[in-house]
């Protein structure tokens, strides 16, 4: 676990920051976490992540900002739903994760692997209307530079098992016909919602 | 018994076999799969952590939209398109302010979705529209002796919680493995997450996770796992290879997802049961039956 | 006095494939000369029951002898009406079922049990119910509070009359210093009126409803049914009957002062959840130092109590009473923060949706502990805190008001102002001890009493209810909800232990219930709980008292007054029939109809105690009926082996035991005596409060005793077993009998 303590001065109660968290969509749910600590328990990735659900929900609340940004718990999220399940107080934990990463993301915290994964595979979405494993790849290794291609190299093996048993298309699928439409009907949402949180 | 039929982007490449294997066993059950025209991608589990639930839910709209005309029950594949097609269809039911703003962003490319669909999981429409009776019935080639790991994964049960099974303890899948014949053996790990996404990101985390779900596998006899998720069965089957010299094991459990089990079952031709596509070879685990390459 | 016993031996429910009945035929009828004695396959069927009958009608018979099973079951099957006494003798559950079948050692014993039952039926009686005259089914409720107000308008409704006494000159007790309540009805998540005036209408409107404003109690005398009250209001004092009392004075805040630690005193703006519902009934909530609107405010919850330096218990209501308070502030300005500092959020039951509507308001909760209060600038507060979740050490600064959970206290638990619920030196009964001291007893620790001066009671042991704990009077929380330990009073709301509105409604109901259910009994003559319908009670034969008082001292329930010449005087309607007084005695004075020491004393010298070299020792069980007989029959019905050399003679509460007994069977040559009651302590089990404490204790006497004689002490041993046990007692059996064996076969024996 990483120690993203910043200071050792007690931490002052401000929610400032909360209010920021609470006016995202489905923000306001930080607010009813009464901290049992059944995500954490239920949760396929607790092991690596810095901060379990509900201490992360603790840090929005007391209003610690860098801790929450800095921490990966929001990228170590499998979105398998377990705590969405078993939540007693039935906050939709992956829903929650969902707009604190675009949050992160938004901010300019795009250290973790997994910021460039998103964002590699949003722009195959929104780019081709479908999405192409290859093309995913190909930009997830573009953003993270030198190092993580020499991590896919010493995965090569398994690429090519999965072009040998035909799992790997070398050509990309072609973009779907509507795919203006789509991108115009998913530039429409984001404004209609950022409308909607203000 | 005629459906729509949202594919999503795995089974064009990753998961071929899974549509290769669907098409037929459908048809042999008297499913008429009809596919959505010009579909688009649902957003996986990660368009969300990118642009906001809204957004991620208008732009699976669009398929809801494109299929409404139809009427049918929308069968879908693949775990995280369920869980996207299947929320945001709930929520146009649930929520009118939102189905009114949705509908204001689709009507951007001249759509209009009423909420007037069901999304239907296979394992769903397989056991409650078809019925295990029937695909009882229609086993000609029973599975007698196979022991099988019926791997359901997270999403398919979870986004929905109580939909159409447990969300913790799936029974189904189980249910279905053994109308064919075989031996569905106890596998506590069965809903258990595969590690997902991270494959890309971050490996070590899928290693880790899939490693479990072997292991458990494995402690209880089995000797294939079947699964109804693209990305279970890919993370389980290609990166077998990399637990095992990472970890210093040997696992050798194909992994099938449960449509060529059943075309297996059905004894289709063998292009219907696609199991070329699979990495970890299923051939020594099936010899038993007869099936060979 | 019975003379003529009828046998009817039950052969069914296995009975008959494990004993010879003929044989125990044989026992009751040739042996016993019992006039009557017949079996059946199915006594309590039709046809069984009809033979009884038969058989009584005839005229032969004013006593019945029922051998088959426990006297827990088929207790309507068997009655025959009141001049007809039936003894149960259990050779099912107890025998049958488990014991070896067929075996002469489960033979020998249920014909032991036979010849044990046959000698008590030679002086057993047809007890007749004691009605007092100009009994009053009148209840009286004092304190005119929620719990008071609604046990008096349920009683009403019921029926009865009802006199209401209420020490201030409005009803209504907490509800009028209070702005809101916390839900009590679906959706559970908003605020309620206190609905003050249309509960008084309820009440002034009821015509069986008298109410007493500005009153007080000067004096309760008698009992139940026949409580003469004595009412002081507006210098007059009015005498009324009354047949029981519900106890609903309430609590009142614990004393802020103390709470320093928290602030209070130091600011104007440290309050208290009282002082708080004063300002929100005002209006605009301000701090008190400026009269500056709130925009910031912390509740610190446990303030007192959860805290051995001042309350050792959860006041239960305060977690909702903050929740229910941050609320008014997010009313008034839902800008406004508002911080809980809490231990534990404990919103039970519907409360949770009240809690989650806070947090949705905004409210933070914070679980710590408060270390520090300070002042800040302009008037504000901050408050240092470790933070238990966040694991670390926190703070919230600019806070206008700080509002402190400071918890409740009984009003039974001050005497003359000063709080007495630690277990503080509270006065004890003159008199009390006195009889330790004059017979050489061992000393029985008395109950305490503090002077509240509430009711006011015309007891011997003393004014008021016994404190169970902290000041609270009811006599067990889970087992026994509302009983005190003085019949026909029940105890209600805040004053019974801590709680909240909706709980203090349902107390009034339960109490309410409590109190008819004791008229009701009393007009019958019989015991209310927890021997429920028994019309047995004590006769004591004064010509032999010798003025002792242990039988006015060991009462639990105070039953026992005394003369001027310090006779005792028993008051019958306040007796629960547990006999504790029985075992008091050491004139054995003491008895009842159907239970006295001679009885006891007979059936344990009717079994057979083989010689040494039969290499048959014998244990004679005691067995509380309460907890312990149910636990040995719960054992026999999971057919778990027991011991064969026990024979048992169930007492009405180890309360009763008379060390005579003991004498009487170690001088038999039984091998070893075991008792078996209730668990005793902080965490007592004791139907009747100190019966098995009271047992133990004068086992201690006869340890001594036994000791000097050469008989080991060891042979005489006290269990406790409750109900659930009755898996253990086959090896708790087997333990004794192990230590019996070690100290080899009684030298009394064959004496």
């Amino acid at each position: 676990m990483v120690d993203n303590k910043i200071s050792s001065a007690p931490i002052k109660y401000d929610n400032t920051f909360a209010k920021e968290i609470y006016s995202l969509e489905n923000g306001h749910y930080v607010k009813m976490c009464m901290q049992c600590g059944m995500c954490a328990v239920s949760c396929a990735t607790r092991q690596i992540m810095d901060y379990s659900p509900r201490r992360l929900f603790n840090l929005i609340r007391a209003g610690k900002k860098e801790e929450f940004m800095r921490s990966n718990t929001m990228w170590m999220c499998t979105t398998c739903c377990m705590c969405k399940v078993r939540c007693p107080r039935g906050i939709p934990l992956v829903d929650v994760m969902h707009d604190l990463k675009a949050l992160a993301l938004k901010q300019g915290y795009v250290e973790y692997p997994q910021a460039a994964f998103y964002q590699a595979m949003w722009a195959e979405a929104f780019g081709r209307g479908r999405v192409f494993e290859g093309g995913i790849m190909a930009r997830f290794y573009l953003k993270r530079g030198w190092n993580e291609i020499k991590k896919a190299l010493g995965m090569k093996d398994l690429g090519m098992e999965m072009l040998k048993h035909g799992r790997m298309p070398i050509v990309p699928p072609r973009k779907i016909k509507g795919l203006k439409s789509l991108q115009q009907i998913i530039q429409r949402a984001q404004s209609l919602q950022e409308k909607e949180a203000k | 018994m005629r459906y729509s039929v949202y594919p999503g982007c795995s089974l064009e490449a990753t998961a071929l076999s899974y549509m290769k294997s669907l098409e037929p066993v459908a048809e042999a059950l008297g499913m008429h799969l009809e596919e959505i025209p010009d579909w688009n991608c649902c957003g996986a589990s990660v368009a969300s952590g990118v642009v906001g639930d809204f957004a991620q839910q208008v732009m699976t709209a669009r398929n809801l939209a494109l299929a409404e005309e139809k009427g049918l029950d929308i069968l879908v594949a693949c775990s995280s398109c369920y869980m996207n097609m299947g929320l945001t269809n709930k929520r146009f039911k649930d929520d009118a302010h939102f189905a009114k703003l949705a509908n204001e962003a689709l009507a951007v490319g001249g759509l209009k979705y009423n909420g007037t669909l069901r999304v239907r999981q296979i394992v769903d429409a397989l056991v409650n529209d078809i019925g295990l009776d029937k695909i009882k019935a229609r086993v000609k080639r029973p599975l007698t002796g196979l022991k099988v790991a019926g791997y359901v994964g997270c999403q398919t049960v979870r986004a929905l919680p109580w939909e159409y099974d447990d969300p913790e303890r799936p029974v189904l899948l189980d249910q279905l493995v053994e109308a064919l014949g075989a031996t569905a053996v106890p596998f506590p790990m069965k809903a258990r997450c595969c590690g997902s996404s991270h494959a890309i990101a971050q490996t070590e985390i899928v290693l880790d996770c899939s490693r479990e779900i072997l292991e458990s596998a494995r402690s209880n006899g089995a000797s294939m796992m079947v699964t109804p998720c693209p990305m279970c069965q890919l993370n389980i089957d290609a990166y077998q290879g990399m637990i095992n010299k990472t970890y210093n094991t040997n696992y050798a459990i194909p992994t099938l997802f449960i449509t060529q089990l059943m075309a297996i079952a059905f004894d289709l031709p063998p292009e219907a049961s696609a199991l070329k596509y699979c990495i970890v070879s299923p051939y020594e685990a099936l010899a038993p039956l007869g099936v060979g390459k | 006095m019975a003379k003529k016993t009828g046998v009817f031996i039950c052969s069914g429910c296995g009975i008959g494939e494990s004993l010879d009945v003929d044989a125990l035929v044989k026992v009751a009828a040739k042996e016993c000369k019992a006039p009557v004695c017949k079996t059946n396959g199915f006594l309590c069927g039709k046809e069984g029951v009809e033979l009884i009958k038969q058989d009584i009608a005839a005229g032969e018979l004013d006593c019945v002898l029922v051998v088959g099973c426990s006297n827990r079951v088929n207790y309507e099957a068997f009655d025959f009406g009141p001049s007809v006494v039936v003894e149960r003798v259990n050779i099912r559950e107890q025998v049958a079922w488990s014991q070896q079948p067929n075996d002469e050692d489960t033979q020998a014993m249920a014909e032991d049990y036979i010849r044990m039952y046959m000698a008590k039926a030679k002086t057993v009686e047809a007890p007749e119910p004691y009605i007092a005259e100009n009994l009053s089914k009148t209840i009286m409720v004092v304190g005119g509070g929620l719990a008071g107000m609604t046990a008096a308008i349920e009683a009403a409704k019921a029926n009865y009359q009802v006199l209401l006494v209420e020490k201030e000159a409005a009803l209504g007790g907490w509800l009028n210093k209070v702005y809101k309540l916390a839900p009590v009805k679906a959706p559970h998540t908003e605020l309620e009126d206190t609905n003050l005036e249309a509960r008084i209408a309820e009440i002034n409107d009821n015509p069986n409803i008298k109410v007493y404003t500005s009153a007080v109690i000067e004096k309760t005398a008698g009992g139940p049914g026949l409580f003469d009250v004595t009412i002081k209001q507006n210098g007059n004092e009015i005498i009324e009957r009354a047949g029981a009392i519900v106890l609903a004075t309430g609590a009142v805040p614990y004393n802020p002062e103390k709470l320093g630690h928290l602030g209070f005193g130091m600011s104007p703006n440290v309050i208290t959840q009282s002082m708080f519902e004063e300002i929100a009934k005002k209006g605009t909530i301000t701090r008190p130092s400026d009269g500056k609107e709130v925009k910031k405010i912390a509740f610190i919850q446990c303030a007192g109590s959860r805290d051995q330096e001042h309350l050792p218990y959860c006041s239960a209501a305060c977690c909702i009473e903050s929740i229910k308070q941050s609320l008014y502030l997010k009313e008034q300005d839902p800008e406004a923060q508002a911080y809980v500092f809490y231990k534990d959020i404990r919103s039970s039951g519907q409360y949770e949706h009240f809690y989650k509507k806070a947090q949705m308001a905004g409210v933070m909760f914070i679980k710590g502990d408060v270390t520090d209060v300070s002042e800040g600038d302009e008037g504000t507060l901050v408050i240092e805190a470790d933070d238990l979740l966040m694991g670390d050490k926190t703070m919230a600064d600019e806070i206008d008001l700080i509002v402190l959970a400071n918890g409740m206290v009984p009003t039974t638990a001050f005497e003359e102002g000063v709080y007495m619920g630690l277990g503080a030196v509270a006065a004890v009964t003159e008199g009390a001890g006195e009889a330790a001291a004059s017979c050489d007893a061992p000393a029985v620790p008395p109950a305490t009493i503090i002077k509240s001066n509430i009711l006011n009671l015309q007891y011997r042991q003393g004014p008021e209810l016994p404190d169970l704990k902290y000041g609270f009077p009811d006599s067990h929380y889970i087992c026994f909800p509302y009983e005190t330990r003085r019949t026909g009073i029940y105890a209600a709301g805040s004053v019974r232990r801590p709680m909240d509105m909706g709980q203090s409604v349902g107390d009034g109901v339960g109490a309410a219930l409590k109190a008819i259910q004791c008229v009701e009994l009393t007009e019958q003559g019989a015991a209310v709980h927890p021997r429920a319908l028994d019309i047995s009670f004590p006769d004591f034969q004064l010509t032999r008292c010798t003025q002792c008082k242990r039988c006015t001292d060991e009462c639990p329930f105070g039953a026992i007054n005394e003369d001027e010449k310090g006779n005792p005087l028993i008051n019958p309607t306040r007796c629960r029939r547990c006999s504790t007084c029985m075992g008091a005695c050491p004139e054995r004075i003491i008895s009842f109809k159907n239970y006295s020491v001679p009885m006891i004393g007979n059936m344990l010298k009717a079994f057979e105690v083989p010689e040494e070299d039969e290499e048959k020792p014998r244990i004679l069980i005691f067995a509380c009926e309460n907890d312990a007989i149910p636990a040995i029959d719960m054992a026999g019905i999971s057919r778990l082996q027991l011991n064969a050399w026990i024979r048992i003679i169930p007492v009405r509460c180890l309360g009763s035991l008379s060390l005579v007994w003991i004498n009487d069977a170690m001088s038999r040559g039984v091998d070893g005596v075991l008792l078996l009651g209730c668990k005793h302590g902080d965490d007592y089990q004791c139907h009747f409060m100190k019966g098995s404490e009271l047992a133990e204790i004068r086992l201690s006497k006869v340890s001594e005793t036994l000791d000097r004689l050469g008989l080991e002490s060891e042979r005489v041993q006290a269990r406790t077993v409750s109900i659930m046990d009755y898996e253990v007692i086959p090896k708790m059996l087997a333990e004794f009998m192990e230590k019996i064996e070690e100290l080899g076969p009684n030298p009394m024996k064959g004496f």
